[in-house]
C-alpha cells in the first residue's frame, strides 16, 4: 500500500499535485495564446475580396447629344461624373452620397424605385424615408431624410459577421456576399442605423392563389442572378444598400438617385474634386447621421 | 414518490413535449423563418435566449461540476460523467436552438471553414469544438480511473486537462455577455458588467441544474445537509443573490443618472409589455428559489428551487436580449416604412415556443437517459477497473 506522499506522486491520489497545475497551466496557456493569435490577425489583417487594379477599370461613351456645359441637369453632371469615376481602378474611387433635406419632398420614390430595382421582398428595406416634425401645430415643419446605407468607413457591421461574408469594398461600399451569409442577423444587430434588413423568404402573394411572376424574376445585386426559390440566397440573408453596385459597373448612377423628383439626392466619387458631389460635400451646412458613434458614414445630409 | 418513479414521470413527459415540439420543428423545416416572430429590428428572439442560457448552463455545470471534483467534494468527484455529460447536453441544446434561428441553416459549417476570428461569434463557435473535444476526452480519461474517489488518471493527463476546459467554461458565457457588450448601437447592452452578469448567471443556472440532478444521483436515505447537495446549494443560493446584486447596481446606475441611453430600455424591462418577466419570473421566480433552497429540508423541495432556477434564469437573458433591441437610435425609422417584421414589438410565435419545448425536453430527456445509464453502468465499470 503507497503512503499519501507516494501517492500524490502519482499524480493518481486525492490531491492536486504540483505536476497536474504545471501541466494544467501549461495547457491553459497555450489555448489563451491561440486565441489572442486568432483574433489579433483577424483585426489585424483582414481577408481582401476584391480585385482591384487596371482590370477595374470601366470605359463608357462619352454622350454626344446632351450638352454637359452650362446649366445642366445634376443627374447629367453626375452621369458625366461617374463615367471618369469608373475610368479609373476601383481603388482609386470612393463613392459617397449627400443628400439635400432642403430638397426632398418626402415622396418615397427612391424607396420604391430601390424596391422595384433589387426586387426587394417585403419587410425588407434599403431606403425608408425618414420624417422629423419640428414645432407645436399650427407652427409646425416637416423635414423628410432618407436613409440608404451609410456605407460607414468604420462599419460596426463587419467585424461582427463571423463567416466574412461581409466587407469594405475598396470603393468604400460595404458588400454582402450571399453565398457566405449563414443568416445569424449578428450585423442587422450591429448596425445603428437599422440598416440592414433580413430576407425572412415572405413574398407579396402569400396567401393568394398563385404567386405573381414579377416575384419570381431574379435580382442583380452585386452583379450576380439572384434566385429567391426554394430558399435560395438572398432568402435568410442579411441585406443592405450597395449603392446599386451592378448599376455602377455598367454606368448607371443608383436607382434612388435617377429616380429622385426633387434632385436631392447627390451621388459620385469624392476622390474626384471637381465632380459635383464633391462640391456639395464640401458646402459648411453637413450633418453626418449618429457620429457619436465613430461609425464615419460616408453619406451626409444639407441642412 | 421515488426517485425511480420521478425520473419515469420526467422521462414520459420529456417524451410528450419532444412530440408536441417536433410539430413546430417540422414547420421551421418546411416553412423557413415565415412562422418566426422576430423581424429586422428585433432580429434576435426567444432562441437566441435559449441558446445564450444552454450555454451558459452547459459552463456553468462544468464550471462548478469540476471544481468541485478538484476540491474533492464527495459526489462531484464520483459523478464526474454525469457532469460532463449534462455540460454536453446543455451546450447542444444550445447549439441546436441557434442553428435554428439561423436564416441559412445549412451553411452553419462555414463558421468552422472560414470563420472570421474579429467576430465573437466565430470565436466562441471555435471555443465551442474544443469544449466538446476536452469533455470527450475527460469523459474517456474517467475510464482510465483506479476507482472513483481517485483524483487523476493512470496517465496523469485528466487532471491537466480540466484546467483549460475549465478556462473555457468560464470564458464562453462572458464572452457571451461580450457579444452583446460589444455592440455599441445598443446603449443598453454597451456595458463592460454585461460578460459578469452572464457568467454569473450561467454559474447560477449552472450549479442548480447539477442542484437538480444530484438529487436524484444521491443515494436513498441520503439528508438534503450531505455533500454534494450542501456545497450547491450554497453555490446556487450565493450565485442568486449576486446575479441580483450585479443586476441592481447596473439598473441603479442607469437609473439614477439625470440623462442614461439605457434609460428607455431598462424602463421596458421594468414597466414594459412584458413587465412581467422581469417582477414575477426573474425576482419573482428568483426569490421563491432562494427561499425554498434557503429553508427547505427535504430533496423534493431543494430541487423545486434549483429547478426554478435553471428555468426561470432564462428571463435574465430575454430581459437584456428583447428591451436592448426595442429601443432604435434612429427615431423615427419605425414609422418611416411599415411591416410587421419592422416592428419594435417581440412576442415569440407558436412555432417558436414550440421549437423551444422540443430543444429543453431532448435535453431533459437526455440528461434523464446520462443519469440513468451514467449513474449504475459507470459506477460499475469503475469498481471493476479499481
Amino acid at each position: 500500500m503507497p503512503d499519501e506522499a507516494t501517492r500524490l506522486n502519482e499524480g493518481s491520489g486525492q490531491r492536486l499535485s504540483r505536476r497536474d497545475l504545471v501541466r494544467g497551466a501549461a495547457l491553459a496557456a497555450v489555448g489563451v495564446t491561440a486565441s489572442v493569435a486568432s483574433v489579433t490577425t483577424a483585426r489585424i489583417a483582414p481577408r481582401k475580396h476584391d480585385a482591384t487594379g487596371p482590370a477595374t477599370a470601366r470605359q463608357f461613351p462619352e454622350p454626344t447629344t446632351v450638352p454637359l456645359d452650362g446649366d445642366v441637369d445634376p443627374l447629367i453632371r453626375m452621369q458625366a461624373d461617374l463615367r471618369r469615376a469608373m475610368a479609373k481602378p476601383v481603388e482609386e474611387r470612393r463613392w459617397t452620397m449627400v443628400i439635400d433635406t432642403r430638397k426632398c419632398v418626402g415622396c418615397h420614390a427612391c424607396t420604391i424605385a430601390c424596391i422595384a430595382e433589387n426586387k426587394l421582398p417585403p419587410g425588407v428595406v434599403y431606403r425608408p424615408v425618414v420624417q422629423e416634425e419640428f414645432g407645436e401645430y399650427p407652427n409646425v415643419q416637416l423635414r423628410y431624410f432618407p436613409r440608404p446605407c451609410m456605407q460607414c468607413d468604420e462599419p460596426p457591421c463587419v467585424p461582427v459577421c463571423p463567416v466574412n461574408a461581409t466587407w469594405k469594398r475598396p470603393d468604400g461600399v460595404v458588400a454582402v456576399d450571399y453565398d457566405r451569409c449563414i443568416g445569424c442577423r449578428y450585423c442587422v444587430v450591429a448596425c445603428p442605423y437599422g440598416a440592414r434588413t433580413s430576407d425572412f423568404g415572405l413574398d407579396y402573394s402569400d396567401g393568394t392563389p398563385a404567386p405573381q411572376p414579377y416575384e419570381e424574376l431574379p435580382n442583380h445585386e452585386y452583379g450576380k442572378s439572384w434566385d429567391r426559390a426554394n430558399h435560395g440566397s438572398p432568402v435568410g440573408n442579411a441585406r443592405k444598400c450597395q449603392f446599386c453596385l451592378h448599376r455602377l459597373e455598367e454606368g448607371m448612377l443608383p436607382q434612388c438617385v435617377t429616380t429622385c423628383i426633387g434632385r436631392a439626392t447627390y451621388f459620385g466619387d469624392a476622390n474626384d474634386p471637381d465632380s459635383l458631389v464633391s462640391e456639395k460635400a464640401r458646402e459648411p451646412n453637413q450633418i453626418r447621421l449618429l457620429e457619436e458613434h465613430g461609425t464615419k458614414p460616408r453619406v451626409s445630409y444639407l441642412v | 414518490m421515488t426517485k425511480q418513479r420521478t425520473l419515469a414521470v420526467l422521462a414520459a413527459l420529456s417524451l410528450l413535449a419532444l412530440a408536441v415540439g417536433a410539430i413546430g420543428v417540422v414547420e421551421k423545416f418546411l416553412t423557413g423563418e415565415r412562422l418566426a416572430g422576430y423581424g429586422s429590428y428585433v432580429p434576435w428572439g426567444l432562441w437566441v435566449a435559449l441558446y445564450f442560457h444552454g450555454v451558459g448552463i452547459a459552463g456553468g455545470v462544468f464550471a462548478v461540476g469540476a471544481v468541485g471534483y478538484l476540491a474533492g467534494v464527495p459526489g462531484l468527484r464520483e459523478h464526474f460523467r454525469v457532469t460532463l455529460w449534462v455540460s454536453v447536453v446543455a451546450l447542444a441544446v444550445g447549439l441546436l436552438a441557434i442553428w435554428m434561428d439561423l436564416g441559412q441553416q445549412w451553411r452553419a459549417y462555414r463558421i468552422l471553414i472560414d470563420p472570421s476570428f474579429a467576430s465573437m461569434l466565430a470565436f466562441n463557435s471555435w471555443m465551442y469544438v474544443f469544449f466538446f473535444a476536452a469533455m470527450g476526452l475527460l469523459f474517456l480519461l474517467t475510464f482510465n480511473k483506479r476507482g472513483p474517489s481517485a483524483l487523476n488518471d493512470r496517465s496523469g493527463w485528466l487532471v491537466p486537462l480540466i484546467f483549460p476546459a475549465l478556462l473555457m467554461a468560464i470564458a464562453f458565457p462572458s464572452q457571451s455577455g461580450a457579444v452583446f457588450g460589444v455592440v455599441d448601437a445598443k446603449p443598453f447592452w454597451t456595458t463592460s458588467l454585461l460578460p459578469m452578469l452572464f457568467l454569473a448567471s450561467a454559474v447560477t443556472a449552472g450549479s442548480a441544474v447539477l442542484l437538480l440532478v444530484h438529487t436524484f444521483l444521491a443515494p436513498e436515505g441520503t439528508p438534503a445537509t450531505g455533500q454534494p447537495l450542501r456545497v450547491l446549494r450554497h453555490v446556487t443560493i450565493g450565485g442568486v443573490v449576486a446575479y441580483f446584486v450585479l443586476e441592481f447596481a447596473e439598473y441603479s446606475v442607469a437609473l439614477w443618472a439625470p440623462a442614461s441611453a439605457a434609460r428607455e430600455s431598462l424602463e421596458l424591462v421594468l414597466f414594459g409589455p412584458f413587465w412581467w418577466t422581469f417582477w414575477l419570473v426573474h425576482l419573482g421566480g428568483g426569490l421563491l428559489a432562494l427561499l425554498l433552497m434557503t429553508v427547505g429540508r427535504t430533496m423534493p423541495v431543494i430541487g423545486t428551487g434549483a429547478f426554478l432556477v435553471a428555468v426561470t434564469f432564462i428571463s435574465a437573458r430575454l430581459n437584456i436580449l428583447i428591451p436592448g433591441q426595442s429601443v432604435q437610435e434612429l427615431r423615427g425609422l419605425r414609422e418611416a416604412f411599415t411591416h410587421p417584421r419592422l416592428s419594435l414589438f417581440y412576442e415569440a410565435t407558436l412555432n417558436e415556443y414550440l421549437v423551444a419545448v422540443f430543444l429543453s425536453a431532448l435535453g431533459v430527456a437526455l440528461v434523464v437517459l446520462g443519469i440513468v445509464i451514467l449513474s449504475r453502468g459507470g459506477a460499475t465499470r469503475e469498481a471493476t477497473a479499481a
